[in-house]
């Protein structure tokens, strides 16, 4: 709803947008943490890669990594993935992870002195059973807009996240979905692209996710498309995801420790 | 209840008793235009010799009650030609009076000294009054003559940025204000999400914004209340007006149904479809309309019944796979009567409703919300003597709110249909106002309202354990939804929660002299509605939602006092004010509360509180070749929501925080200045401390996007915003009084083209990857001409 809206704003004004320099302030720097750990269906999922990072000015174009963390997931079973840093890069690799639908993981990194953990469960996904395109779509009706459909189970509760990565110069397009007005039917995933002309092509990727991160990132999409300030925005404020820092609890971090079967397709336009 | 039937009798009867030793009589009678018969809302009736008089009321009565005697009396009102008479007072006597237009408006019109003296004794402060004519002088974008706008150039007036919708009174919200239309209700004052108003100003006939002071017979909003009435129409001729404008087109006709007894009026406005849209490459609509009506009838000299209606929708379309329609409706049923020369009374039977209604074509489903009501407002006005008058009455709202409804917009559309539960409530309040001039210098306006909501029987309503419906997680420290433990159900006719709540209002002004005077004022209000916005200004989207187990009603306490004063023979008049207001249970969002097709919205909301304070300077010339006003406002406006219990954060760590419509200093001018009488020109000038905003103090990479951590919220503020307008008017044939006639109004807005900031956002280019602030302005130099006419 609030993308719509934003969409008439800014075609209905005379509105003219430009770039502007401004002086921000900037915070100390905090550890951010994207554990994100993905199943691929038909794949034993046993390599698995987490991320850490650090907060860093606004304006500037690279975010430093987070060094010499120890990064363990344990699960219920007694099992301990340790992740071992690749190089200085701040990203962390493992190869004997298990995963297991609706097994519960508990995620711990030490870093600087101090101690992170979180707590998810690997969510399962339904999977997509075909894809529809319009290369006359969207509000311009010169897009192509791109529906992946599949089928949400019918008994339960569920929480979708999508990723659209074209094969086109531009960062990936991240989407949230629930099945409240949808539960048990063929719904699908939406997606449209200006320059993505027939021979390109997408990869989409269908997440299944708890209701909890569900919302965490439903308010992050929503504070990017917004940007923050205008008149039909809602107040941009600090995202805070599932990590907790045990030793000095203020000193939060940022991300989100996420485990998600998944399934992807790529798909080439017609 | 029964303390305030006795309080209200008391007055009725000790008061006529006290003054019974006298033989007194009674001069009333209703004054209109001599032209068009439409009546005159505050005609002063004067009586220079006792330094005594009255005024007209929104019907265009008036009472005076004086001891026998001979008495010369003045009636005088802006723009039309005083009239003197001597009125042999032996006997009860009722005078109507037709008052004619000035003709060279300038030149003639004598604002007589009793006539400022009369509103510094009032003891009314914090109001301002506008005119149709003031209205339209003012220069505006697009030459779009606009209500809201003319009034956010008032001290104490602000709005949320340019293009936001409504306005904010003294630090309050938008939805805050209660917006009345001929009495009626008017739930969203904007088209065009804020660009424009609903009101067609050629319909008006008056307008009054009270900031503070707000009388008892008002209620049912805590900020403000904006008093609109349109006018009747002509019962003497047929007459017709309109305009051509860049953005719409206007036409007014008015006429007797029967002469001197009955007239109508129909005014439609629509703007251009295809308005803005062209511009870009995209097949779109984007237009709005809107139609008043009004019928009045005079049946005796007693009766008088009004049948008046408003209808107006926005309609936005965006390539067959968007549709977005919204607007108010209001019909409403008057009868005025009069029990005596003394007593006035008018009965209101009122529907209004808000509609909102979206159709999304390529995700196949339609969407509606919206609110109804049915009003009754039985309002009486006692003249009781020259001393004492006093109104009261009632008031009862049944509301209706449907929170939403979704339905497939096609047969394979994946949406399964589902109506949010709709919430009723019933709305009651009696009340009580005294004028009373209690000495010579001293007068004094005091009375309550008595307020009581019922909040009725729904379909279904969540329960919670210990009706908390949000949670609060304290390791993560935030707030999440409650899952709820069962639901129950209801009568209609049930009674789940009611609110009583008593509203002092208290006003007294002090004259110093004949000249200037002091004015002090206390009010408490209650709100029972809520509009659900967690966006800096309403969207036409936003839901209204009644108080019950989890919103309460919000309460505000306002004092204000200020020092009047005309100066210069009265060619300058001056207002100085300060005000200080809390206002208890403002509702405040969880982050990332979603509002829209949420049917358990106490899961998302915490009630905070809100406080204002500050000081309003207005200077006005009102006579002369050159009119207009200096306003100038030092305010504050700030929110804050605490935790419910020590260990809760609350919303901004429960810190106070700016309102997204506090402006430190807001300065506005407005001028016209005849020139001849073909040319006349007009200027705005606005100088306003910039919004406060939220600015990013770092970002972070996850999921391999760039995402802005913020700081506190509303910590910042976008660059000062100041802009300066610029029109003139030229009337061919000025001195053509009868036929057709016609005005040119060349305009400029923004003249210097500065680009002040409606936003800043901060994303990353999707392109080059790189972190951005992106400024949004969304006017530049915009000129326009329009055509006027009538005949």
């Amino acid at each position: 709803m609030k993308k719509i809206l934003y969409i008439i704003i800014l075609v209905f004004a005379y509105a003219c947008e430009d770039v502007i320099d401004l002086d921000l302030p900037t915070s100390e720097p905090k550890l951010v943490i994207d554990a994100s750990i993905d199943w691929l269906k038909g794949t034993p999922g046993n390599e698995q890669q987490i991320k850490l990072s650090l907060t860093a000015p606004f304006f500037d174009l690279e975010v430093p990594p987070a060094n010499d963390a120890t990064v363990i997931i344990t699960d219920n079973n007694a099992n301990s993935f340790e992740f071992i840093e690749d190089g200085d890069t701040g990203i962390y690799l493992n190869n004997t992870f298990i995963p297991e639908i609706n097994g519960e993981y508990t995620l711990t990194v030490i870093y600087d002195g101090e101690t992170y953990v979180a707590t998810e469960t690997l969510k399962s996904v339904s999977e997509i059973t075909r894809v529809e395109q319009n290369l006359e779509g969207g509000f311009t009706g010169d897009e192509t807009e791109i529906k992946a459909f599949f089928n949400d189970p019918a008994d339960e509760e569920n929480y979708y996240f999508f990723e659209f990565t074209p094969t086109l110069p531009v960062t990936s397009t991240l989407d949230t979905f629930n099945d409240e007005f949808v539960n048990g039917n063929e719904i699908f995933g939406f997606y449209v692209e200006e320059d993505l002309d027939p021979g390109q092509s997408v990869t989409i990727q269908i997440h299944g996710v708890s209701e909890q991160f569900y919302e965490f990132m439903f308010i992050l999409l929503q504070q990017i498309e917004d940007g923050g300030g205008g008149p039909f925005e809602t107040q941009p404020a600090t995202v805070r995801g599932n990590c907790i820092n045990q030793t000095n609890p203020d000193n939060f971090p940022l991300g989100y420790f996420r485990l998600s079967e998944v399934d992807e397709l790529i798909y080439t336009v017609q | 209840m029964t303390s305030l039937f006795r309080v209200i009798l008391l007055f009725f009867f000790i008061s006529p008793l006290s003054i019974l030793a006298q033989e007194k009589y009674t001069l009333s009678g209703v004054i209109s235009d001599a032209s068009s018969n439409e009546t005159l809302i505050g005609v002063n009736i004067l009586f220079p010799d006792q330094q005594t008089g009255t005024i007209t009321n929104e019907y265009g009565f008036y009472s005076i009650t004086l001891p026998e005697g001979t008495y010369k009396l003045l009636i005088s009102y802006l723009g039309f030609q005083n009239v003197v008479e001597t009125i042999e007072l032996n006997s009860d006597i009722t005078k109507n009076f037709s008052l004619n237009e000035a003709t060279e408006a300038l030149d003639e019109i004598v604002i007589t000294e009793d006539v400022e003296k009369l509103n510094i004794r009032k003891p009314q402060m914090s109001v301002n009054a506008l005119s149709a004519n003031t209205i339209k002088q003012i220069p505006v974008v697009l030459g779009e003559v606009d209500v809201i706008k003319a009034i956010t150039l008032l001290p104490g007036v602000t709005t949320a940025g340019e293009g936001a919708s409504g306005f904010n009174v003294r630090g309050g919200s938008a939805d805050q204000n209660l917006i009345l239309l001929d009495e009626a209700i008017i739930y969203n004052s904007s088209h065009l999400f804020g660009f424009f108003s609903v009101f067609n100003p050629d319909a008006i006939k008056d307008l009054r914004l009270y900031k503070g002071g707000i009388p008892a017979r008002y209620g049912g909003r805590v900020s403000s209340v904006l008093d609109i009435y349109q006018k009747e129409g002509n019962s003497n001729e047929f007459h017709a007006n309109g305009g051509i404008g860049a953005v719409s087109s206007r036409l007014l006709v008015e006429g007797p149904i029967k002469k001197e007894k009955g007239s109508f009026l129909l005014g439609g406005r629509a703007s251009y479809a295809h308005l803005f849209l062209p511009l870009f490459d995209i097949d779109n609509i984007a237009y709005f309309y809107d139609l008043n009506t009004k019928l009045s009838y005079r049946l005796n000299q007693n009766n008088n019944i009004y049948l008046s209606g408003y209808f107006g929708r926005d309609v936005f379309s965006i390539n067959d796979s968007f549709e977005n329609t919204y607007g108010n409706t209001v019909l409403n049923f008057r009868w005025n009567h009069l029990f005596s020369d003394k007593l006035f009374s008018n009965l209101s039977l009122i529907y209004s409703d808000y509609y909102y209604g979206l159709n999304l074509e390529f995700v196949e489903f339609n969407w509606n919300s919206g609110i109804r009501n049915f009003n009754l407002k039985y309002d009486f006005k006692h003249y009781l003597n020259d001393k004492v008058k006093l109104q009261y009455g009632l008031n009862s709202i049944y509301h209706k709110f449907n929170p939403g409804e979704i339905e497939p917009s096609t047969s394979t559309s994946g949406i399964n249909p589902q109506k949010l539960i709709d919430k009723y409530a019933l709305e009651n309040a009696l009340y009580f106002d005294i004028e009373h001039q209690l000495t010579d210098n001293l007068t004094a306006s005091y009375g309550l309202r008595y307020s009581n909501f019922l909040r009725l029987g729904q379909d279904e309503l969540n329960r919670y354990e210990n009706d908390q419906a949000v949670i609060f997680n304290d390791q993560l420290q935030i707030y999440e939804k409650a899952e709820p433990i069962g639901k129950e159900e209801f009568k209609r006719s049930d009674v789940i929660e009611s609110f009583n709540n008593l509203e002092p209002r208290l006003a007294l002004a002090y004259q110093l002299n004949n000249k200037s005077s002091v004015k002090a004022s206390y009010n408490r209000m209650t709100q029972y509605l809520h509009l659900l916005s967690n966006t800096n200004s309403p969207t036409p989207l936003d839901v209204w939602t009644p108080s019950g187990k989890y919103a309460k009603p919000q309460i505000l306490d306002q004092y204000a006092i200020g020092y009047f004063r005309n100066f210069s023979n009265n060619t300058y008049s001056l207002e100085l004010e300060s005000f200080f207001k809390t206002v208890k249970n403002r509702i405040d969002y969880i982050d990332g509360a979603d509002l829209i097709a949420n049917d358990a919205i106490e899961q998302v909301i915490l009630n905070g509180r809100a406080r204002a304070y500050g000081l309003e300077v207005l200077l006005r010339k009102n006579e002369g070749r050159f009119t207009g006003w200096l306003a100038y406002t030092l305010s504050k406006s700030e929110q804050q929501t605490e935790g419910r219990t020590a260990n809760e954060t609350g919303i901004n760590n429960g810190e106070w925080y700016n309102t997204p419509f506090d402006k430190t200093h807001d300065i506005s001018f407005t001028g016209s200045y005849e020139l001849t009488k073909k040319w006349s020109f007009n200027a705005n000038f606005l100088f306003q401390t910039g919004q406060p905003v939220t600015y990013p103090n770092g970002q972070y990479e996850y999921n391999g996007i760039r995402i802005p951590s913020y700081t506190n919220r509303n910590e910042f503020r976008l660059p000062t915003y100041h802009r300066l307008d610029l029109s003139a008017s030229y009337t061919p044939r000025p001195d053509k009084l009868k036929g057709f006639r016609g005005e040119w109004v060349f305009g400029i807005y923004n003249v210097y083209n500065r680009r002040n900031a409606a936003s800043i956002s901060f994303s990353q280019n999707r392109d080059t990857s790189r972190n951005e602030a992106t400024r949004l302005a969304i006017f530049g130099v915009v000129p326009s001409v329009s055509y006027n006419f009538k005949f």
